[in-house]
């Protein structure tokens, strides 16, 4: 009885096997925007620096293309094997990050790339897929247990070191957040209780206002700028103006570019504040652009196809055919929307300012290689899929 | 019933964890939505303030584009102002520090090139990376740009980053001080000062040009030139070698007489008009001192004129209170009598010798002394005349005052008691509207009671009965006096009127005074008045109207308005504007005016001519002089000049020289005309060539040497319609010889000539009366220095004699 009906599961998830093209679909149109975006955000800058105004779209389409090849590996390869290598993820996410120490290469002040055969790596990147894997598998392992205060802090206390590894050996705190952010996610999806989520959330917004108090305290008693780099990020925020040319330059000149946009902005490559005054605006002030030449009408067809995106992905998760590949599809879809949130946060003046880039859109290969993978993970996922006959 | 899928072995995303990401979604969702929320708030309330924010921060938006201020060419088209492009060093530091290999080779080129100090931009650049605009270095020349360019495109000179040049012109005045007071000089942003710059500043001025970017239909920046629109350039009416050559007699004359009994100039005032009798263009006018129009604010070009105080009035050489010099407070003013004044020993002691009321006026201003170190005290005087330690006391803005008062045109802003040279007016006045015949004799004694004044001739012993003619060729007060007696003051006044005297002549150039309150009414004149105004006593004028007038009465009567520019055009050459020659009026009849030239022809030719002096070789000229006292009466300070034209016959040019106080001493050294008439011989013998005027008159030997030594030709060969020697003129004796042999052809009763036999005094060379022991010209039996009794009191005429304070000076520059 019992091999019948795994025979006639087999026959139908053959018969009945699913591909979830609206994801690839979504994603696509998205890759493509993107790099619509990074071509008219960063040719000014480019011709001005490299004499090829598509340097930065050349290197963006290198990265998409072997992005598109790796997810469509990934999303062919049963994702069930995955279960087996969560240590292994776990591991290899440490190395990549000690690897920066000797080899890492050093820009705007900050070493976050390695080279590996010619090609730059961010390991954030490796690390932030790679605790979605182990996440996704240690707590599909721990089952009920994970629902405990123990279990609870003992999967918070694997991510940590991961996350502070990243913040001091990078020095790159979004990366940190967002790694403990998708860990945070994937644990309020897999327990049942509110209670300990609301006192979580309740205390950071505490902390921080208070870590925002005593900056701003400190700062008006020293007459200044103290409180150092990430103390003046904060004042920057408070008041932009009075760092307009220092370090609110580049989010109050985002700002500018958001407001003269309009509603339905200055056309397709008209952005004025890309011509030197939004500092590299093929990264994380991408969304500026988007808003100064396609209006508030563009920036929300834009934030649309990400909820899009990310209702592709609750669908697949609440269809997954078992609880790993659900939490992987949780964890891909936490990952996504902390970035696409916090990216837009930052660009509207809303939190202080921080490097996060906006998914699929902003220049830069390691993150649209390692997202493109994450999503070859979804769709491995939608493809276990079992349509039910009812 | 249960999912199909779930074998009990593998692991099952719950109904649970479902729930839990359907919250999370919505999480997700409130997020996006809220995100929304602020784009829209952003975008709807600040959406214009950062539109037209992005717009500014654009830096090509706006860029001045200087216009060219026009030239300034003389008759033939010399420079005499123009503008030229130079260019100022401009830094972008954020475009140097881009890369750091640009900073030592454009620091490298700045120094070769221009000589900058590298370390204080480095301090800069250090200071202020992300500047944009530091001016390094101002105006500098083309080739000093060319240069800099030049490196810039060699081998290795693209590394030189973050330099370029702003446009600027400059206004250069390339023969420094000549015509100085004619052409004015421009300050700041080509303001035009004083004189030609001043009153064509706005024919000069052009539009200054624009660059800037703008958002067309479809968003693009696009960049717009609106080039500068450059001012017209002016020709003007004078003659650069005419006009340098009366700068150099008025110089030679200052040179002889500097320092002589003042230290001071050669006198107070000295100028020159030199004008076109049948169309009133100006072909020369000058005056001295003068000051270099490159550098107007050069205090050193004071020294020597007389000073005046912070508020721009003459200054009176009196003891001044100073409560604090060299930071002595303690110093209190003390008797002025314990001063020592070396310096002005000598004029103390001839003032003593001539008359007490002297001693006040002739201390002299060198007697400032400075508050010495140790305390001593020590008195100091106000000064008469601008010297070095006068310059060091002045605070800024009196030194300003006094450089204001150097700037001014002396020839048409101040005003005096022009004298004996309004007598041709007088009696073109009484011969044109029929008042006297011309045949008319009078009887001159030597002084005429008139009310209750007794006015004197200059002869006081009288120079018995004189024609019309004679009058004029004297110089005779009382014969003039009964000239305009037989006038009426109506008459007399109506044409003081119709000369011009009392308006502006509206000459183009700045600072014209006004005089109409300088001149009687009918109303105000008393017959005293009328006496006085005859000889040019009582009222005041300026050279220009002076000379205005005059050319009317020898041009058969046309009153032409006086011009210095003849000719407006484009910065491209075309002409766009002509200014003919304009007849205001006709003041006389051309019949009086052949008469009037008779008289003033004998002034020069008449044996008892007071104007021989002033013939230059190998011409006949025609013209008057003037000895005009100055106020208060019996000062003994004079206003001497020559009005005269050329040729005698035909007058093709006039001139006026003023020396006002000659720096000869008081009383009767300063009554002389010939330090005008000198002037104008000096002038004339080089301008008449010059301006193809041939000569008619034979030359003695002297004259002929004379010419040698100036490099002069004889031209009465080319003079094809030149008469033979005319007979009327006796060999010109350039000195001034008692002709006691030759007998005067008077045809009336020869007057008594008892000066003739006064004994001569070897010092100065006048004859003595033995009655009066006053000194008495031995050719003319003038009384010298002899107050002429003139009345004061009731006259317009205020003791400022150049009008400084009365006139409508121009308007003061900052």
């Amino acid at each position: 009885m019992a091999t019948n009906r795994f025979a006639i599961r087999k026959a139908n998830e053959k018969r009945n096997r699913y591909f979830d093209i609206n994801l690839l679909m979504a994603v696509i149109f998205l890759l493509i925007f993107g790099l619509v975006m990074v071509y008219s955000s960063s040719s000014y800058d480019a011709y001005l620096t490299f004499g090829n105004a598509s340097y930065y779209l050349r290197k963006q389409i290198f990265a998409t293309l072997a992005g598109l090849v790796l997810m469509i590996l990934v999303a062919l390869w049963p994702y069930r094997h995955l279960e087996k290598m969560a240590w292994l993820a776990y591991v290899a996410s440490i190395v990549f990050i000690f690897l920066i120490i000797p080899f890492g290469h050093e820009a705007n002040g900050a070493k976050r790339w390695i080279y590996i055969g010619g090609v730059s790596v961010q390991p954030a990147e490796i690390a932030k897929a790679a605790m979605i894997v182990f996440l996704a598998c240690i707590i599909s392992r721990m089952g009920r247990a994970v629902s405990t205060w123990r279990g609870f802090a003992m999967v918070l206390g694997m991510v940590a070191p991961i996350s502070i590894l990243l913040w001091a050996v990078t020095s790159n705190a979004s990366s940190a957040i967002i790694v403990m952010g998708i860990a945070v996610v994937m644990l309020f999806v897999s327990t049942p209780d509110y209670k300990r989520y609301i006192i979580g959330a309740i205390g950071v917004a505490v902390m921080a206002a208070l870590v925002v108090v005593i900056i701003v305290t400190n700062a008006s008693r020293s007459g200044g700028s103290a409180g150092g780099y990430r103390g003046d990020r904060i004042l920057a925020w408070i008041d932009p103006e009075a760092y307009a040319s220092g370090k609110a330059f580049q989010t109050l000149q985002a700002r500018y570019a958001i407001g003269s946009g309009g509603f339905f902005g200055k056309g397709l490559g008209e952005s004025m504040q890309k011509l030197g005054f939004i500092p590299e605006a093929q990264n994380d002030m991408i969304f500026s652009v988007i808003c100064e030449e396609l209006g508030l009408f563009g920036a929300l067809a834009l934030l649309f196809m990400f909820i899009f995106l990310l209702w592709r992905l609750k669908i697949i998760a609440d269809n997954a055919s078992d609880l790993f590949g659900a939490l992987l599809v949780v964890g891909v879809m936490g990952h996504i929307s902390i970035q696409v949130i916090l990216n837009i946060a930052v660009v509207t003046g809303t939190i202080p300012n921080t490097g996060i880039s906006l998914p699929f859109i902003s220049y830069g290969g390691s993150a649209t290689f390692f997202l493109l993978a994450e999503i070859g993970l979804a769709l491995s996922v939608a493809r276990g899929i079992q349509l039910r006959d009812y | 019933m249960a999912p199909a899928y779930n074998d009990g072995k593998v692991k099952t995303f719950t109904p649970r964890m479902r729930k839990k990401l359907r919250v999370l979604f919505i999480i997700i969702l409130a997020a996006f939505v809220g995100l929304g929320i602020r784009l829209y708030l952003i975008t709807r309330d600040k959406g214009d303030e950062y539109a037209r924010l992005v717009l500014s921060q654009q830096e090509y938006d706006s860029k001045i584009i200087p216009y060219r201020r026009g030239d300034i060419y003389d008759r033939n088209g010399m420079i005499l102002a123009a503008s030229n492009k130079v260019y100022n060093v401009i830094l972008d530091c954020s475009i140097l520090m881009g890369k750091d290999e640009y900073l030592e080779p454009t620091l490298g080129a700045l120094q070769s090139v221009f000589n900058l100090d590298i370390s204080e931009i480095r301090q800069y650049i250090t200071a202020n990376p992300s500047s944009r605009y530091k001016i390094l270095a101002k105006r500098v020349s083309y080739e000093q740009m060319m240069a800099f360019q030049d490196m810039k495109n060699a081998e290795g000179g693209e590394l030189i980053k973050g330099v370029w040049f702003e446009d600027e012109y400059v206004r250069q005045y390339p023969n420094s001080t000549l015509g100085c007071d004619i052409i004015g000089f421009t300050s700041g942003d080509n303001i035009g000062n004083f004189g030609l710059e001043q009153y064509y500043n706005s024919t000069l001025s052009g539009t200054n040009g624009r660059e800037y970017g703008y958002l067309n239909e479809d968003s693009d920046l696009e960049r717009t030139v609106i080039p500068a629109v450059d001012g017209y350039s002016i020709y003007s009416t004078i003659d650069i070698n005419i006009q340098s050559t009366v700068e150099k007699y008025l110089a030679d004359f200052n040179e002889e007489y500097k320092n002589k009994v003042n230290i001071a100039n050669g006198a107070e005032n000295l100028a020159c008009i030199i004008m076109e009798v049948d169309t009133g263009n100006v072909l020369a006018m000058a005056q001295y001192p003068v000051y270099d129009l490159n550098d107007p604010r050069n205090t050193d070009r004071l020294i020597g004129a007389r000073q005046v105080d912070i508020e721009g009035k003459k200054t009176t050489g009196k003891p001044i209170e100073i409560t604090s010099i060299l930071g002595n407070a303690d110093n209190e003013m003390i008797d002025p009598d314990a001063v020592d004044t070396t310096e002005s020993a000598s004029q103390d002691e001839e003032g003593a010798s001539e008359d007490a009321q002297e001693t006040e006026n002739t201390a002299d201003g060198s007697t400032v002394t400075t508050v010495t170190a140790d305390g001593e005290p020590m008195l100091i005087t106000e000064s008469l005349y601008v010297t070095e330690d006068s310059l060091r006391l002045m605070d800024d803005d009196t030194k300003y005052q006094n450089l204001n008062s150097l700037w001014k045109n002396y020839c048409i802003n101040a005003t005096y008691e022009p004298g004996s040279v309004s007598k041709p007016f007088t009696v073109a006045a009484a011969l044109d509207s029929g008042s006297i015949t011309g045949n008319e004799y009078y009887n001159c004694e030597g002084k005429l009671k008139v009310g209750d004044h007794e006015i004197k001739c200059h002869n006081t012993y009288g120079d018995g009965y004189l024609s019309v003619a004679e009058a004029i060729e004297r110089s005779c007060n009382v014969a003039l006096m009964h000239i305009s007696f037989a006038c009426g003051k109506e008459t007399f006044l109506k044409y003081q009127h119709a000369f011009g005297f009392g308006l502006k002549t509206n000459i183009d150039l700045a600072g014209e005074s006004r005089t109409a309150s300088l001149v009687y009414t009918p109303n105000t004149m008393r017959q005293t008045d009328l006496a006085t105004n005859s000889f040019g006593q009582g009222y005041n004028c300026t050279m220009i109207q002076m000379i205005s007038a005059f050319c009317s009465l020898i041009n058969g009567g046309n009153y032409y308005e006086p011009h210095m520019v003849s000719r407006v055009v484009t910065s491209d050459g075309s002409t766009i504007r002509n200014i003919e020659p304009r007849v205001l009026k006709q003041t006389i009849s051309p019949t009086v005016s052949n008469t009037i030239i008779d008289y003033c022809n004998l002034v020069v030719t008449g044996e008892y001519g007071t104007g021989k002096t002033a013939r230059p070789a190998g011409y006949m000229i025609g013209g008057k002089t003037g000895t005009a006292e100055t106020l208060p009466r019996g000062n003994g300070e004079y206003v001497v000049s020559f009005m005269g034209y050329a040729p005698a016959d035909d007058p093709e040019i006039a001139i006026y020289v003023v020396v006002d106080r000659p720096n000869v001493g008081t009383w009767g050294a300063q009554a002389d005309a010939k330090y005008a008439t000198r002037i104008v011989r000096n002038i004339l013998t080089d301008v008449l060539p010059y301006l193809h005027i041939y000569m008619t008159e034979p030359l003695s030997d002297k004259e002929k040497a004379e010419l040698e030594e100036k490099n002069l030709t004889d031209t009465h060969e080319y003079n094809t319609a030149a008469p033979e020697g005319t007979e009327t003129m006796e060999d010109a004796s350039l000195e001034e010889t008692p002709e006691e042999t030759q007998a005067p052809e008077e045809v009336h009763e020869e007057p008594e000539e008892p000066w003739r036999d006064f004994a001569i005094d070897p010092d100065t060379g006048y004859a003595v009366d033995p009655n009066t022991g006053a000194y008495v010209d031995p050719q003319t039996g003038a009384t010298i220095g002899l107050d002429e009794n003139l009345p004061g009191g009731g006259a317009p005429v205020t003791a400022d004699q150049d009008g400084s304070a009365i006139g409508d000076a121009p308007d003061q520059i900052q």
